[in-house]
C-alpha cells in the first residue's frame, strides 16, 4: 500500500484504499515512517495534548508578560471579564469566550518562553489547542481528553496541516501568516468539524472556507518577534474557525474545494514581497509605533 | 537526505521552548545534534549567526537555546531559558558571533557551531528552515545533508576500495535499512565521509563493528530530533 499523499483527496483516496479512517490512517503512516507501532505514536500524540494543556493553563495561571513588554497578560484580562459577573459582554457564548482566552494563552506563553507545542507553528500554537480544549470545556465536559475521539480532533487538524505544508507551507518566512495562522484555523475547523460528528468531506468544507478567508494575509511582526501581532492574532483566528464550523453545520459550502485554495496559497505566498515574510521590513514592523518598539527593544 | 514526506510529528509539534520554532526550536535543534557528533566534554564553543538570526537572535533567545543543548538540555526543557548562567556555572564560555555578511549561498537562518574537544573539534554548518525543521549541510567542510527526521551514521574514513561496500554490508547484517547513502572525499585516497540516514534505531554494537572496518577512523551515531 501508498502512505504517499499531498492532496487532501489523494489523503481521503488512500485512507479508503487502507480501509482506515482518516486519523487511523495518519496514525498508521507515522508509526511506519518512525518505525513504531501505532500504539507507540498515540501514546506520543496523547503526550502532545497533554502539553498543549499545560501551555494554556500556564498562560491562565497568571498575566504573560513578555521580555519586550509587547506581551502583557490578554488572555488573564479575558478570563476575568469572564470572572466577573458585571463585565461588559457583548458576545456571550462561553464557547466562543473560552476558545479567544484559550487561544491567546498558549500563545503566550510562547511568546514569554514557556513550553508549548507547535502545531503547526511557535506563532501559531494557540489556535488549534484554543478552539479544541474550549470546546471540550465549554460543550462536552464529560469527554475524556484521553479519548479516542478527542486525540483524533488533533490527528484530522494534522493532516490538514500536512496537506498544506506539502503542496504550500507552513513557514512564515515562506508563505507570509495565511501559511501560519492561516493553516492553523483551517485545521482547527476541520478537527473540530471531525470531533462533532461530521463527515470527511465537511472537514475539508470547513478547512476551504477558513484558509479562503486569510489568504494574503502578510507577516510582519515587530521588531521580527513572535508577539505582535501574532498572540492576538491566534485569538482572531480562534473565531475564523468557528466561523467556518458554524456554515459548514448549516450547510454552506465552498465554491472552491480545498486543494485548489491551497494552490490559490501557495501561489499568494510566493508572489508576497520577502518584506512581508517575517523580516520584520514592511507592514506593522515599519509604522511609527512599531519602529519606536523595535529601537527599544534593541536598547534593551 | 532522505526524501521521506512530512510526518504527524513534524506538524504536532516540536514540543519546544519559545518563542520561535524557527529561531529557536530551530537553532537548538541543530546545536543538538552538533553535540551529539563531538559528545565529550568541551574546551571551547562558538555559534555563528547568519542572515536573519544574526539580527533577531536575542529576541527570539537563539542563542541561549544553542547553549543549552551544547549542555546537553533537551530542546523541550525549560532549563533553555536559563542556559547561559548554567553554562557560566559550568565554567564553559561559549563565543556568539552575528555575522551580517553572509555568503550568498547560505540559507537565511543559518547557524555555524565550532566546537573543542581535547584533540578533536568540529565544525557543523546547519540551516533552519521553518516550523522547528532544520537541514544540517556541512560537517567538517564535508557535504552532509541531515534533517534529523531519522537517525543517521557518520563513517569518516581514507578513501579507498570496498568501504562504501563494507559499511553497507554491515548494516544489512544488521536488518537495517538504508534510506539515503552520500559519499564525500576531500581527494582521492585521502579522508572521506559516509552519511547514511537509516529506518530503525542503530545500537552500540553495530557502531563498534563499523569502527572496527578497515580505513576506518571514526563512526558517529547521529540520532533523529523528534522530541
Amino acid at each position: 500500500m501508498s502512505w504517499l499523499f499531498t492532496t487532501a483527496a489523494e489523503l481521503l483516496a488512500r485512507a479508503s484504499e487502507a480501509g482506515l479512517s482518516l486519523p487511523d490512517f495518519l496514525v498508521a503512516r507515522e508509526a511506519f515512517y518512525s518505525s513504531t507501532s501505532p500504539e507507540a505514536a498515540r501514546a506520543e500524540i496523547a503526550r502532545r495534548i497533554r502539553i498543549t494543556r499545560q501551555s494554556l493553563e500556564a498562560g491562565l495561571a497568571k498575566p504573560q508578560r513578555s521580555f519586550s513588554g509587547l506581551t502583557d497578560g490578554a488572555a488573564a484580562k479575558l478570563a476575568a471579564a469572564d470572572r466577573a459577573a458585571e463585565a461588559p459582554r457583548a458576545v456571550a457564548d462561553p464557547f466562543f469566550r473560552l476558545a479567544l482566552s484559550y487561544s491567546l494563552a498558549v500563545n503566550e506563553v510562547n511568546a514569554c518562553g514557556g513550553k508549548i507545542v507547535a502545531f503547526p507553528t511557535a506563532g501559531s500554537s494557540g489556535v488549534i489547542p484554543g478552539v479544541l480544549w474550549a470546546y471540550r470545556d465549554a460543550c462536552r465536559p464529560d469527554l475524556d481528553a484521553e479519548s479516542r475521539p478527542f486525540q483524533d480532533a488533533f490527528v484530522l487538524a494534522s493532516g490538514i496541516g500536512i496537506v498544506i505544508a506539502s503542496r504550500a507551507s507552513l513557514a512564515g518566512a515562506s508563505g507570509g501568516c495565511q501559511a501560519e495562522c492561516g493553516a492553523a484555523a483551517a485545521m482547527a475547523a476541520a478537527g473540530l468539524l471531525g470531533l462533532r460528528g461530521g463527515s470527511a468531506e465537511a472537514c475539508l468544507e470547513g478547512a476551504a472556507l477558513s484558509l479562503k478567508n486569510c489568504l494574503g494575509l502578510v507577516c510582519d511582526p515587530v521588531a521580527g518577534l513572535v508577539e505582535v501581532p501574532c498572540v492576538k492574532r491566534n485569538a482572531f483566528m480562534a473565531a475564523n474557525a468557528l466561523t467556518a464550523v458554524t456554515l459548514v453545520e448549516a450547510g454552506v459550502k465552498s465554491a472552491i474545494p480545498f486543494d485548489e485554495v491551497v494552490g490559490a496559497m501557495k501561489a499568494i505566498g510566493d508572489s508576497m514581497p520577502a518584506s512581508l515574510r517575517e523580516s520584520a521590513g514592511g507592514g506593522l514592523a515599519l509604522t511609527p509605533t512599531g519602529l519606536v518598539y523595535k529601537e527599544k527593544i534593541e536598547r534593551g | 537526505m532522505d526524501e521521506r514526506k512530512i510526518g504527524l510529528f513534524d506538524i504536532l509539534g516540536p514540543v519546544m521552548i519559545g518563542p520561535s520554532s524557527s529561531h529557536t526550536a530551530g537553532v537548538a535543534r541543530i546545536a543538538f545534534l552538533a553535540r551529539r557528533i563531538l559528545p565529550g566534554r568541551l574546551d571551547r564553543a562558538r555559534v555563528s549567526f547568519y542572515g536573519s538570526l544574526a539580527r533577531t537572535y536575542k529576541g527570539h533567545g537563539s542563542d541561549k537555546a544553542a547553549i543549552a543543548e551544547l549542555l546537553g538540555i533537551l530542546p523541550e526543557d525549560e532549563r533553555l531559558g536559563f542556559a547561559p548562567e548554567l553554562a557560566a556555572r559550568e565554567g564553559l564560555d561559549v563565543e556568539i558571533v552575528p555575522v551580517f555578511d553572509a555568503p550568498e549561498r547560505y540559507h537565511p537562518n543559518t547557524v555555524v557551531i565550532e566546537l573543542v574537544s581535547g584533540d578533536s573539534s568540529l565544525r557543523v554548518r546547519g540551516a533552519s528552515v521553518g516550523g522547528g525543521e532544520i537541514l544540517l549541510q556541512s560537517i567538517n567542510g564535508f557535504e552532509a545533508l541531515i534533517d534529523g527526521r531519522l537517525e543517521a551514521i557518520l563513517v569518516f574514513h581514507r578513501d579507498e576500495p570496498g568501504v562504501i561496500a563494507r559499511v553497507a554490508s554491515l548494516l544489512a547484517e544488521a536488518g537495517i535499512n538504508i534510506a539515503s547513502l552520500a559519499s564525500r572525499r576531500r581527494d582521492r585516497g585521502d579522508e572521506a565521509l559516509i552519511v547514511a540516514e537509516v529506518d530503525g534505531l542503530i545500537d552500540a554494537a553495530l557502531i563498534a563493528a563499523l569502527a572496527s572496518l578497515p580505513a576506518v577512523r571514526d563512526v558517529v551515531h547521529v540520532p533523529s530530533v523528534k522530541s
